[in-house]
Formats: structure tokens, sequence, C-alpha cells
């Protein structure tokens, strides 16, 4: 029952530009290997002839959010490390988080209050008795 | 030294007697001295016998102070015979109860992490270190502390056995944290280092927690 949050990897590069070795060799040897073991995974490669913008890896979350990883200058297992690290992300901004556990059910037993396990005496309110 | 003073007058020595012209002061000064010796003794003898009477009587009441009693309530332990009986009326209720499959949500307290945590069927986890286990993967907890439903909660002493209770999870993801800052500085001496970290994190999601009934 799990869904993998990552829906496809652009793989942005010019096949001239220096900067770009480590995203063409990646292309030649790991990109195949990567995605048999990510099935689930989309990886489009599309290489822009001609000097462009720096080369890019851009993931694309289920939940919509874009996410782009400069790898000018990386070696091809930098590239293969970084793309598994995307994957197992989930489209969630990374800002602080607050609290590392989130519950839909926080109390069981009944959420405490002061009240609890404390004689009945101090709840009940008998009737009013008329003054005579 | 009581009854002894009480028996006979105040022993004095025997001298030899007095001039007679002296006779009746001295004996009435010495009457007297003898009388209010004994007065005195015989009050004492009185209130030591009167004393003596009082406490003879086992533990009779003393004069209830601050320190006659220890400042906690007194608490009466029950009889252990009884006791037994009543525990093993209780456990039999409760495994009743897991048989039947009376009880609704269920809440566990896990070790985890090197953190103890509360957690409940589809709850979301986050912890700061790698897992060696890759996404998707379905975990099993094996360090339960606690586990409770509506009526009734069962305790372990520290941990609870491995086949009362299983607790599944499953790996969502795993990011990294948010990039947090590491500076230092020192004033005036030109030093300041700045490091941004990042750290890994797990997330996981609880899927079931599950309790057999074998108690005893």
């Amino acid at each position: 029952r799990y869904v993998r949050q990552l829906q496809r990897l652009q793989l942005l590069f010019s096949p001239t530009a220096a900067d770009a070795r480590g995203a063409r060799q990646f292309v030649e040897e790991a990109a195949q290997d990567f995605a048999r073991q990510h099935p689930d995974v989309v990886l489009y490669v599309s290489p822009h002839a001609g000097p462009g913008p720096a080369p890019v890896l851009r993931a694309e979350y289920l939940n919509g959010t874009v996410r782009d990883e400069l790898i000018a200058s990386k070696t091809s297992e930098e590239i293969v490390q970084l793309a598994t690290k995307l994957a197992n992300q989930s489209g969630l901004d990374i800002i602080r988080i607050r609290k590392p556990f989130h519950t839909d059910n926080p109390s069981i037993q009944g959420q405490w209050h002061p009240l609890t396990n404390k004689p009945s005496v101090l709840t009940v309110q008998g009737p009013r008795l008329q003054p005579e | 030294m009581a009854p002894s003073a009480r028996a006979g007058p105040a022993p004095c020595a025997r001298q030899a007697p007095p001039p007679r012209f002296r006779v009746r002061r001295e004996v009435t000064a010495m009457a007297a001295a003898r009388a209010r010796r004994a007065g005195a003794s015989l009050l004492l003898a009185a209130v030591r016998h009167r004393s003596s009477q009082s406490s003879s009587p086992q533990a009779g009441l003393v004069a209830k102070t601050s320190l006659t009693s220890p400042p906690w309530p007194e608490v009466k332990l029950p009889d252990p015979v009884e006791e037994a009986k009543y525990h093993a009326e209780v456990v039999q209720k409760v495994n009743g109860l897991i048989a039947a499959g009376h009880y609704g949500r269920l809440f566990a307290v896990v070790h985890f992490a090197s953190k103890q945590w509360k957690i409940t069927s589809e709850d979301l986890i986050m912890m700061d270190n790698v897992l060696e286990a890759e996404c998707g993967d379905r975990i099993r907890m094996e360090k339960v502390l606690l586990v409770g439903a509506d009526d009734f909660t069962l305790i372990g002493r520290p941990l609870l056995g491995k086949d009362l209770v299983r607790v599944e999870a499953t790996v969502i993801e795993k990011t990294e944290s948010w990039p947090k800052v590491n500076m230092r500085f020192w004033r005036r001496h030109n030093f300041q280092r700045k490091k941004i970290i990042s750290n890994p994190q797990t997330v996981l999601r609880i899927n079931t927690i599950e309790i057999y009934p074998c108690l005893s």
C-alpha cells in the first residue's frame, strides 16, 4: 500500500557543454539501471543542442511541486545518489516541521482534564433545594 | 524506693535525748519536718503510683502529638490470597475481551530510534536517522512497552511479549531535513565559520497494531 510520490524525472542537458559531462555519462551508463530499479518513475532525457541553461534534473511530484537540482560538474555516481534521494522524497516543502509525529486520533481513552480521577462529588450538582 | 519511703517514717539517726527545756520545740520542729517529709514522700509516692497504674494496661492513650503517627496515610494491604484471586479474574476477563474482539482502536507505546512514541494506527512518525529499509518496506516494531484500548491496558515490565502484540509500519519517504545553519563566531577575532547542515530523515506510517489473547 505504498505509492511513490515521484511522478517523473526530467534530465535537461546539452550534449556539447563541458559541465554536463556527468549528465552524459549518467545517461550512457546508469540511466537504464535506475529506470529499472524504480519502475514507477518515468525518466525523460531531453538533450537540447547548443549552448543553453545549465544542466538540470527536474523532479515532479504527485502533489504538483517541481524541484530542480543542478547537476553541472557532478559525477555520474553523484547524480545517481541525487536521483535516488529525489525518488525517495515526497513533494512536501522542506521547511521546519514543528512536530515529528502526526495523529488523527490523539486520544483513545479520553483526553485528560483536571477532573478525571477525582471523586465525583466535585462534578455532580444535586437538584436545587427550594428555600422553605 | 517509693514503697520503702512510704512504709515508715523518714529515717533519722537516733540521737541522745536532748535537754528537757528544748525538747518540746525540737520535737515539734522535728515532728513537723518529719511530717513534711512524710507528706512529700506520700505525695510523690501517690503520683508515681497513679502513673504506674495508668501506663501498665498495655498501650494506653498516650497524648496524640504530631509525631505519634507517620505523616503519610496508613495503607492497608489486601489479603494476598484474595488479591491473587482478583488478579486471575481480571486477567480472565481481559483475555475474554481480547479473544472476542471487543475493543475499538488500540494505542501502543513503542521504543524506537532511542525515543518512545505513543502511536495508533494510521499514524505518521518521523525520525532523524537513516533506516536500512527501502521506501515501501513493511517493518515490525518489537520494543512495545504498553498497549491499551478503551476499557483495558496491558502494561509490560518493561516490554511486552512478541507473541502478544504486533506493530507494523511502512517506510513512506526518506528525505533530508530543512537546511539548518551551523555558525561559529568569535567577536573581535575575525573568526566565523558557516556550515549548512541537513540531516537525513525517515517518515514511517504505522499500519496496524494487533493483540493476541495469550495472557496468563
